[in-house]
């Protein structure tokens, strides 16, 4: 079976690019996605720059908040510089709330971005007209203030909005048809968008607030509870590569559910993936391995001993020499002022004692001769000793019967003690919690102990009535026992050397840091038709689809039905085209027609269709140039084929973005 | 702290003076959030053909909710009383029952069925 491997990939920090003379005036495309942000030029194919849309903020740390601020400060990270995601998740900040754009200085940050990597440098401005994708219906204050930060901070000469999925249904395709259903799948809404003789119905649109990154995050926690040892290993990240490399859309989620409760089909479609993990070496030491590791130390310590007595018996007979050569003197001449010297330098009182070390120092050089005389012999005999303590014996059994029943009953005992053991483990557990059943009883019997009854208290006078402390106590009375702990060694140690295959080798290196991956592949992007399985009570795809078709007269509904297009990333996922397909259907009067199609690289559509529309003759006439900007106020922009509706905010109640 | 950063690698073509309008007056004062725009929007006189950004939610589910186990994903036709998760089948209730609470909380998080009303 084929195992898996996480990517982990990589964002690569975006170059900066230069700012050739081709791109004289020429406007800059930006999709701003509240996934990815993908800017390019007007006179480039394809986008230049494409970029996660968040920034990560390092925060003031609390402990140096007295230190004024230097130069030490961490850096602000912006979409691709971001190179490990996992690292910063907690600091990450995007623009976006939902699909639409509320926080301006992260905005900021990212246009800075944006323009820097470009190669734009020219002083005070950027001289390029800009258009920029927005959300369907975007509230005009989100555009005022968009429209503010690129007059005002960037001084654009001139800005054009659009909205994403409109610009890719009408022009990322060969050819746009006059009528149409966009259904525009992004990272956290679903628009599903009628289009009648080229006319967006804005009243007939339909907004599910659910997208790629819900799909994420339930896969993400789905995993986690699965798998809750490895809950760290599974990142938000690795969901969002599973998603993009191995989930799909069930074309029958019902009878995907029925084919997965067969083994041999489970066994068969299984996705395995490996976790990174660290094998454990220390362990893997067998007995012999740490017997020949002891012998080697005390090999060591005896020759230190060796070479410590050595150097004694060595020191000794230097001074046993001096001393001898001092009586040699003073057998030739007393009292000379020299031997006083001598002797005073030996630290000696008088000549008794001279005698008296000598012969303490022959003494001593004998017991040392001897010491290493045995240490010698002694060699030998290390070696043998541990030879002695090796594996318990093989019992001899009479037949391979017995020896199997006594193994059966071995392995009994064990399971037994573990089983007491994750008993035990449990009642800690539910014990330390308050709402389970065993800590509710257990308050129960504290609260009735703790209940004065006067006069007839008669607690104590039998024996077992202290047993309740046992029952309360968080241990359950009976903790895992030394005794326990060894019989269970005991019993491991008697199975393995009867069945050594038995306990060891149970897993490959690595095997219990695989993820097996079955209908979860499927059950995450089910999200998009069943919402209600992460508790959202708004409608599934199909449903919201059937519902804005009935707004439509049957003749349009036929015209919507027919030239039903996906766009967005989502639509990459596979059989995501069939499962509409076979749903339509059936939610269509019997035998009408409908088409479904996906539009060409789904998650650039948008940057395609904005570039392109940007080439035509309408793009001339829908910028709002500066001139106008001032003129009109800063929520106004010009209508076209793919923008929003422009309905200035009332007046007298005009909208103060201040509060 | 932006301030400090801004100052230092502020790129060439900005503007030097830009404020944004709405953090001007204060600048502790947080960006209004998607919720806060909509109640504004929603607060406003607007002539009768306009549709605003909240009018186009998907309606809710007029469907049935079926009812998946929340451990597999599979059919679920039982539900645990104690936990109140959902399960398939009977090995599904064996690992059910030995699941630590944070689990179950979490499956039930996960389904949106924590609150105690619900």
């Amino acid at each position: 079976m084929e195992v898996l491997q996480f990517q982990d990939p990589k964002p690569v920090p975006d170059l900066i690019h230069c700012h050739g003379v081709d791109q004289h005036n020429a406007a800059i495309i930006i999709d701003n996605g509240s996934y990815q942000c993908r800017v390019g030029w007007l006179n480039q194919k394809e986008p230049l720059l494409t970029f996660r849309n968040v920034i990560a903020k390092p925060r003031k740390e609390r402990s140096k908040k007295d230190i004024p601020e230097s130069s030490v400060m961490p850096q602000l990270q912006v979409g691709n510089d971001i190179t490990n995601i996992e690292a910063v998740r907690f600091q990450l900040k995007t623009q976006f709330d939902k699909n639409v754009v509320t926080h301006f200085e992260a905005q900021e940050h990212l246009f800075d971005y944006t323009f820097t990597h470009l190669g734009i440098d020219t002083e005070k401005c950027v001289t390029h007209p800009v258009v920029i994708t927005e959300p369907f219906l975007n509230p005009n204050s989100s555009r005022q203030l968009m429209s503010e930060l690129l007059f005002e901070c960037y001084g654009v000469p001139s800005v054009a909005y659009g909205i994403d999925g409109v610009y890719s249904y009408h022009f990322a395709q060969p050819k746009s048809e006059d009528n149409g259903l966009i259904i525009s799948l992004g990272y956290h809404t679903i628009h599903v968008i009628p289009v009648l003789n080229n006319k967006t119905s804005f009243v007939n649109t339909r907004r599910i607030n659910t997208g790629g990154s819900h799909i994420i995050s339930f896969l993400h926690r789905i995993l986690q509870l699965k798998y809750p040892a490895h809950a760290n290993a599974i990142t938000l990240s690795r969901a969002e590569e599973l998603l993009h490399t191995i989930c799909a859309v069930a074309v029958d989620y019902k009878e995907e559910l029925n084919r997965w409760t067969a083994p041999d089909y489970y066994e068969q479609n299984i996705k395995r993936i490996q976790l990174p993990y660290s094998t454990v070496t220390v362990t893997t030491l067998t007995v012999e391995q740490q017997k020949e590791r002891k012998r080697e130390l005390a090999k060591r310590l005896a020759e230190i001993n060796a070479r410590k007595r050595e150097e004694r018996l060595a020191e000794d007979e230097e001074k046993l020499n001096n001393l001898i050569a001092i009586q040699e003197m003073l057998e030739i001449d007393e009292d000379s002022d020299e031997i006083d010297q001598l002797l005073v330098d030996n630290q000696i009182r008088n000549v008794e004692d001279l005698h008296k070390n000598i012969t303490a120092l022959n003494v001593k050089i004998e017991k040392t001769k001897e010491k290493i005389a045995t240490a010698s012999n002694e060699d030998i005999v290390v070696d043998d000793i541990p030879i002695k303590q090796s594996k318990p014996n093989k019992m001899v059994f009479e037949n391979e019967k017995a020896m199997h029943i006594y193994i059966q009953n071995a392995k009994k005992m064990r399971q037994e003690i573990l089983n007491k053991k994750t008993a035990r483990k449990q009642r800690r557990q539910d014990m330390a919690k308050r709402r389970t059943a065993a800590g509710q009883e257990r308050m129960r019997i504290i609260s009735q102990l703790a209940r004065k009854e006067k006069g007839n208290d008669d607690f104590g006078l039998r024996d077992e009535d202290w047993d309740i402390y046992k029952t309360i106590s968080r241990e359950g009375g009976d903790s895992d026992s030394d005794t326990e702990n060894e019989k269970l060694l005991e019993l491991e140690e008697l199975i393995r050397t009867h069945e050594p295959s038995e306990i060891d080798d149970t897993l490959k290196p690595g095997e219990s840091h695989q993820l097996h991956i079955g209908i979860e592949r499927y059950r995450a992007p089910e999200l998009i038709f069943k919402p209600y399985m992460m508790g959202s009570p708004e409608a599934g795809l199909i449903e919201v689809i059937g519902y804005v078709l009935s707004l439509f007269s049957p003749e349009e509904q036929l015209l919507l039905a027919g030239n039903v297009v996906l766009t967005g990333g989502l639509a990459n996922l596979p059989g995501l085209k069939e499962r509409i397909e076979t749903d339509l259907v059936s939610i269509r009067p019997f035998r009408s027609y409908s088409k479904v199609s996906v539009i060409a690289s789904p998650s650039l559509a948008a940057w395609y269709g904005t570039r392109k529309w940007a080439r035509s003759s309408e793009f001339k006439r829908s910028l709002v140039t500066r001139a106008q900007y001032n003129e009109y106020g800063s929520e106004y922009f010009k209508v076209h084929i793919a923008s929003n509706m422009y309905v200035p905010t009332p007046k007298g109640h005009a909208m103060d973005v201040c509060d | 702290m932006t301030e400090f950063i801004k100052s230092e690698i502020r790129p060439v073509f900005k503007a030097t003076t830009f404020q944004h309008t709405s953090k001007s007056n204060n600048k502790k004062r947080a960006w209004k959030s998607l919720k806060q725009i909509i109640s504004t929007e929603r607060s406003l006189q607007w002539p009768e053909n306009y549709v605003h950004y909240s009018s186009i939610n998907a309606p809710p589910s007029f469907k049935p909710a079926e009812k998946f186990s929340d451990l597999s994903g599979l059919p679920a036709p039982y539900t645990d009383p104690q936990t109140r998760l959902r399960f398939a089948n009977k090995e599904e209730y064996g690992t059910l029952i030995g699941l630590p609470m944070d689990i179950t909380a979490g499956y039930l998080a996960l389904r949106g069925a924590s609150s105690i009303v619900g």
